[in-house]
């Protein structure tokens, strides 16, 4: 009998002992930085997050149960935050960053090895706790508008009362690098409303772009419709418009983010053609920039949070700074980028009857330095010989700028429902 | 309960926990390489044995967008980047009813890895980018069907980045930034 019961204490120890082992171990730290605190969560093993932004506080909740360094612990010294706290429900382990004030998430953003989960928080007014309802329905003020069903009411014109003309009121310069974001912005202000769109056709002059069998050009393609596009902006909402190119001429893909951000566009737009090396592939797909470890607003980051760590104190070098702010200029807008693609992208499925390929992210180097929403739209193919056909007839280069401009219409109600 | 019976279930009880440690510390987002396997073909006159590994190269096909697999042997080289230079060989070598997408010319001039970044270099002539047939999927296949197949067989690479004529290129042909290196998205391939 004191033999099977040694047994099992071993058969036990031995089960659990692997689950002890498993369990994670988080290190929680935090910066004070100018305009914002940096909050990172640092594991030797990656774990899946949700976070919820909680009036005065930041709960982050964790799959599995973490090993925290302490149940509640105070945060000294700093501007943000009072004490972090850790908790275990259900399957759970729930981090919560408690405020001294009011705060909201300004990034967040994953760095790998080791893996952190990093919180840029700004200062922010305290909203008055709405008590949860208990019937499950949403309250007026929680409801976010609908996009409306059809083409949106045109939007007023601009607030000086002229109406685009599709002429820059500042002549375009492709050789001044344009400025990137002013360092003191670390707070990001209060976004206007939309009153210039930027439209980008793709390729030009010695750049082709894509060739379709019967030798369409894509660069051709994508000035008929981005006319096209730019005509029924103006018409039907009298926003500005500006073009990266009004006629067949090359333009680097630094000096189209250039023009954009020189002249203060709140929306980028590219237009292409798209092609693939399987002569079947069609239909249309609309990206944004991703985010993942390949890009440099990654890489930047994360030497950034490294130094930063080291020498928590030290001011970054003015070089640096530029090019990190640079490479985060698009950052800044990659949730209003994925909305404004997944609107357009619903707009061409449903005009132009194609296959969805959807919203997807990709490197682009394009819409890297853009510092506004910026989405790039592979209409069709034109290497699919059927879609190539499609593209030569003006009726569906009509639908196709009929669908970019539906999806920017649901785009800037959208917006507008966030500058309220 | 008798020695060997303790035995048995002591070894039975390490098993189990060493199975339940392995499921539960190993990085579950990543996704598992594939092992080359080693293989060993004496010659016919029955002098050196060579060795041989075996990969998986996936292809896209015109059916479908996702890379599928097909095996390969190669003969292991003294020298490692040979071997990656054999393998890169098959790549562009392609097969009956597999794409290939590569534009014709291009071939690769040298390639280099890099130990400390785990990087490996490609470097393709000029006929890359000049033959290069445009549009972003194109790119996407090109890039994606020499990264992921590369660190799919050897997980010491986990990065690829791509020269031109021996130089930093900006884009292939306008769209996605060439100059930072490729990790994987084997989101490309289908497997068995």
């Amino acid at each position: 009998m004191k033999n099977s019961i040694k047994a099992g204490t071993f058969l036990v120890a031995f089960l659990v002992a692997p689950l002890l082992l498993a369990s994670m171990v988080i290190d929680f730290r935090s910066f004070d930085h100018e305009g914002y605190t940096r909050v990172v969560l640092q594991s030797e093993r990656s774990f899946t997050y949700k976070v919820q932004d909680q009036p005065g506080r930041l709960e982050v909740r964790i799959a599995g149960r973490a090993d925290f360094p302490a149940r509640s612990k105070a945060v000294p010294n700093s501007v943000l935050l009072e004490r972090v706290t850790c908790e275990y429900q259900g399957n759970e382990s729930v981090i919560t960053v408690h405020f001294k004030g009011g705060a909201a998430i300004k990034k967040n953003f994953v760095l790998e090895d080791p893996f952190r989960v990093v919180f840029d928080l700004v200062r922010s007014e305290l909203p008055a706790a709405v008590p949860p309802r208990t019937d499950g329905a949403v309250s007026a003020d929680e409801k976010k508008p609908d996009p409306p069903k059809e083409n949106p009411p045109a939007v007023p014109p601009r607030s000086d009362g002229r109406r685009g003309t599709g002429t820059p009121d500042v002549p375009v310069s492709q050789d001044r690098e344009a400025v990137p974001p002013r360092s003191d912005e670390a707070v990001p202000p209060r976004p206007k409303p939309i009153e210039t769109i930027c439209i980008d056709p793709g390729h030009g002059g010695e750049d082709f772009g894509a060739i379709g069998r019967s030798k369409l050009k894509e660069k051709d393609v994508t000035l008929k419709i981005a006319f096209k596009l730019k005509k029924l902006i103006e018409s039907k909402t009298g926003l500005r418009v500006i073009m990266t190119r009004d006629k067949d001429s090359e333009v680097s893909l630094n000096s189209r983010a250039s023009i954009a951000n020189n002249q203060l566009a709140q929306m980028f737009v590219s237009i292409h053609a798209n092609s693939s090396f399987r002569k079947s592939a069609y239909g249309s797909e609309t990206f944004f920039v991703s985010l993942q470890a390949t890009d440099p607003e990654a890489l930047e980051l994360a030497q950034k949070e490294n130094q930063n760590q080291e020498n928590p104190g030290e001011t970054i070098q003015n070089d640096e700074l530029k090019m990190i702010l640079w490479n985060m200029a698009q950052t800044e807008h990659i949730r209003e980028s994925s909305k404004l693609a997944e609107f357009i992208q619903n707009e061409l499925n449903e005009l132009l009857g194609t296959r969805n390929r959807g919203v997807k992210q990709a490197p682009f180097r394009v819409l890297m330095r853009t510092a506004m929403p910026a989405v790039l739209i592979e209409t069709v193919f034109i290497s699919n010989a059927a879609e190539e056909k499609k593209l030569l007839s003006d009726e569906f280069l009509d639908k196709i700028a009929s669908a970019i401009y539906n999806g920017i219409s649901k785009f800037i109600y959208y917006y507008g429902s966030l500058v309220k | 309960m008798t020695k060997r019976t303790r035995t048995a279930l002591l070894v039975s009880a390490v098993v189990v926990a060493l199975i339940l440690a392995a499921l539960l510390l190993l990085p579950r987002r990543k996704p598992s390489a594939f092992a080359p396997e080693q293989l060993s073909h004496g010659d016919e006159t029955g002098g050196r044995i060579a060795e041989f590994i075996k990969v998986k190269i996936f292809f896209i096909t015109e059916t479908s967008p996702a890379m599928s697999p097909v095996y390969r042997e190669i003969e292991v080289p003294e020298i490692r980047e040979e071997l990656y230079r054999k393998f890169v060989s098959l790549l562009l070598a392609g097969g009956e009813g597999r794409i290939v997408p590569v534009p014709s010319g291009a071939q690769l001039r040298s390639l280099h890895y890099l130990v400390g970044k785990e990087m490996l270099i490609l470097d393709f002539n000029e006929l890359l980018a000049a033959s290069f047939p445009g549009g972003t999927t194109a790119e996407m296949e090109f890039i994606y069907f020499m990264v992921d197949n590369i660190c799919y067989n050897f997980r010491e690479i986990k990065k690829v980045k791509f020269l031109i004529g021996g130089n930093e290129s900006k884009t292939l042909a306008g769209h996605v930034d060439l100059e930072k290196p490729f990790f994987p998205d084997f989101s490309w391939l289908k497997d068995e």
